[in-house]
């Protein structure tokens, strides 16, 4: 095997290994790799970032989400009230206005009522005279004596009670 | 017939003698070098104008770094990330060298099918991981060995063991990398040279190809697997010795 030869082909090749390995790592690695690794950290750190960010933004949408569902509850309970309210308010206007009517209408009828009892009274007052006085023409024809006033609103009195 | 092991063979393109020492421009330094200029052309493509949306080349090669800083994280944890540009190194180098030599062509060449470079970048990682532990923990990281609540002669001997499989780590790493991709290439060159033979049988010719044939593209799939793995292995291990030396454990 010449790799065993070693009196001939150890000194060439470590030689030239030492010399292309050492421009490898001091001429092309250490000038290239760190170039590439601080850009490789600062992608990190942008793609960390902008995850913190996107975080922090869903955060904030949620926060507005949920804002928004509350406000829509306060709003819907307030719009329920306020109908309820209404509601309330007209019922008792239409009771307001209803027993209004009704009173003005006792009242209507309850004047009516006095006016007839008037009228009534007053006709049977007349009624009472036209009859005293019927009743004492009629005593007068059969008797020939007028009877006393006293005596006829007497009679008519138990008659008309 | 070919020699299978012909491909490993170390041939000179410059050379060159520095006093005693050999230290010529073989085959092998040139494709390190092809590797090298592969890693660089990707990765200077790759972070040319680093955006926050990655173009297509910086998105590959951010894959393979944050791949490497994972497992820096799963295995050794938030100190290993200053490893990272030494283990991606190791791990692209490793990749690259295995990978070119895939291409299937005479010309190409794996380094990493021979020991002396695996044990070179392995006594790199020993060496980086014995400094590393001796700096943070001074002689406390010999305590690395020491088992815990241990009857003492029992730890004596457990401690013994742990050292010699500590010292054999270079080699162990070195020789699983080499070995892996040796026995790769001879096997694909064994059912590459069949290939020729068979499909050379006058009586018969091309027929009798196939079979070898297939059997080679089916394993050059199979080896571009393990060159990937290999590479994967060999940095995954250098993080978890390197945890050993940040951690003790």
């Amino acid at each position: 095997m010449p790799q065993f030869d070693l009196a001939n082909v150890f000194l060439p090749q470590l030689f030239w290994l030492s010399v292309l390995f050492a421009i490898l790592y001091f001429g092309v690695v250490r000038l290239t790799l760190p170039k590439l690794g601080k850009v490789m950290e600062e992608r990190e750190n942008k793609v960390s970032g902008d995850i913190e960010k996107a975080e922090k933004a869903k955060l904030d949408s949620d926060k507005l989400n949920e804002d928004y569902e509350t406000g829509l509850l306060v709003a819907r309970d307030e719009a329920r009230k306020m109908l309820a309210d209404a509601k309330s308010k007209a019922a008792a206007s239409v009771e307001k206005k209803s027993a209004n009517a009704q009173k003005k209408a006792d009242e209507t009828i309850a004047a009516a009522q006095v006016e007839i009892e008037k009228a009534r009274a007053s006709a049977m007052k007349e009624i009472e005279a036209v009859a005293a006085d019927g009743a004492s023409s009629i005593v007068e024809r059969l008797t020939g004596n007028a009877p006393t006033k006293a005596v006829v609103s007497k009679a008519t009195k138990s008659v008309f009670g | 017939m070919a020699n299978p092991m012909e491909q490993f063979e170390i041939k000179d393109i410059a050379p060159i003698e520095y006093g005693q020492y050999d230290l010529s421009f073989t085959n092998s330094a040139l494709w390190m070098a092809l590797a090298l200029v592969t890693v660089a052309i990707f990765l200077f493509v790759g972070t040319a104008k680093p955006q926050l949306v990655p173009s297509r080349w910086q998105a590959a090669v951010e894959y393979l770094y944050d791949f490497v800083r994972k497992m820096l994280d799963d295995n050794v944890g938030p100190e290993g990330r200053k490893f990272a540009p030494l283990i991606f190194s190791l791990f692209i180098f490793v990749l690259a060298c295995n990978m070119l030599g895939m291409i299937p062509w005479v010309g190409s060449f794996t380094p990493t099918s021979h020991i002396s470079v695996t044990l070179g970048l392995a006594v790199l990682v020993f060496a980086i991981v014995c400094i590393v532990g001796f700096w943070k923990h001074g002689l406390h990281f010999f305590s690395l060995f020491w088992p815990k609540d241990t009857f003492f002669p029992l730890a004596v001997f457990v401690a013994c063991i742990e050292f010699l499989s500590f010292l054999s780590r270079p080699f162990t790493l070195a020789i699983r990398l080499f070995a892996n991709m040796t026995a790769g290439h001879v096997l694909l060159k064994v059912f590459g040279t069949f290939v020729v033979s068979l499909g050379l049988f006058s009586d018969l010719p091309f027929v009798l190809a196939i079979l070898p044939l297939t059997v080679t593209i089916a394993l050059t799939g199979l080896e571009v697997l393990i060159a990937v793995v290999q590479a994967y292995v060999f940095a995954l291990l250098a993080s978890i010795y390197l945890n050993d030396a940040i951690n003790l454990h």
